[in-house]
């Protein structure tokens, strides 16, 4: 299956985020995975081709794991 | 009298070679009756060598302990069609975000980083045994 480079820049971020999660905590680590699971799955719906909304949300996206990698926080709610 | 002392060490350190060195001698007498002409210094020292020998991994231990995982996998439904040539996606239903968590859980399973580029060539759970299968520091 080919892959757009946009289409590989998301994967990517999730790849970042799941080992981000790896860093947390294991007692709170399956909330961490929840929230960057359901932080992806929210917009699945979003088409393919709408390059401007994906690009919003990558941006989005790394600015959260920027800021929920910080070693300080070490819970999320679900 | 210095000579007969000088024979007499000389003897004595012959008498005393072999003992110490049949250890290590002993692999490298066997190996060279097969290649006699790759004897070379490294070889020499590769009879002792057992401490950081790497782990040979069979493939069907490999592919047993993706398939565990897989099977441990809150996203596979339908285990019945978890086989050795499983595709993720055509066969238990991954999608692109799955795929990525099942590389992950692999990655940790055998203690290795996979780049990105060959984290996404991952498909079926064959390629992901000849990937494992290739690196010499999975264990």
């Amino acid at each position: 299956m080919a892959r757009s480079g946009l289409q590989r820049d998301v994967l990517s971020l999730y790849r970042q985020c799941m080992r981000a999660v790896r860093e947390k905590p294991a007692e709170t680590r399956e909330n961490f995975r929840s929230f960057a699971r359901t932080g992806f799955r929210d917009h699945i719906t979003v088409n393919k081709k709408d390059f401007s909304t994906i690009e919003y949300l990558l941006r989005k996206g790394r600015r959260q794991l920027e800021i929920y990698q910080d070693p300080g926080i070490r819970n999320i709610s679900k | 009298m210095f000579r007969v002392a000088l024979l007499r060490s000389a003897r004595q350190a012959i008498r005393a070679a072999p003992r110490c060195q049949t250890p290590i001698a002993r692999p490298v007498a066997r190996s060279s009756l097969f290649q006699p002409k790759q004897i070379t210094p490294a070889a020499y020292f590769q009879g002792v060598r057992c401490y950081s020998a790497s782990v040979d991994l069979s493939k069907d231990e490999v592919q047993g302990r993706i398939m565990d995982l897989l099977k441990n996998f809150d996203k596979v439904q339908d285990t019945s069609k978890l086989t050795g040539d499983s595709h993720f996606h055509n066969d238990l239903g991954l999608d692109s975000l799955d795929t990525v968590e099942v590389v992950m859980a692999i990655e940790e399973e055998f203690s290795i980083e996979i780049p990105d580029k060959e984290a996404d060539a991952i498909h079926s759970v064959k390629q992901a045994v000849d990937y494992i299968l290739a690196q010499p520091d999975a264990h």
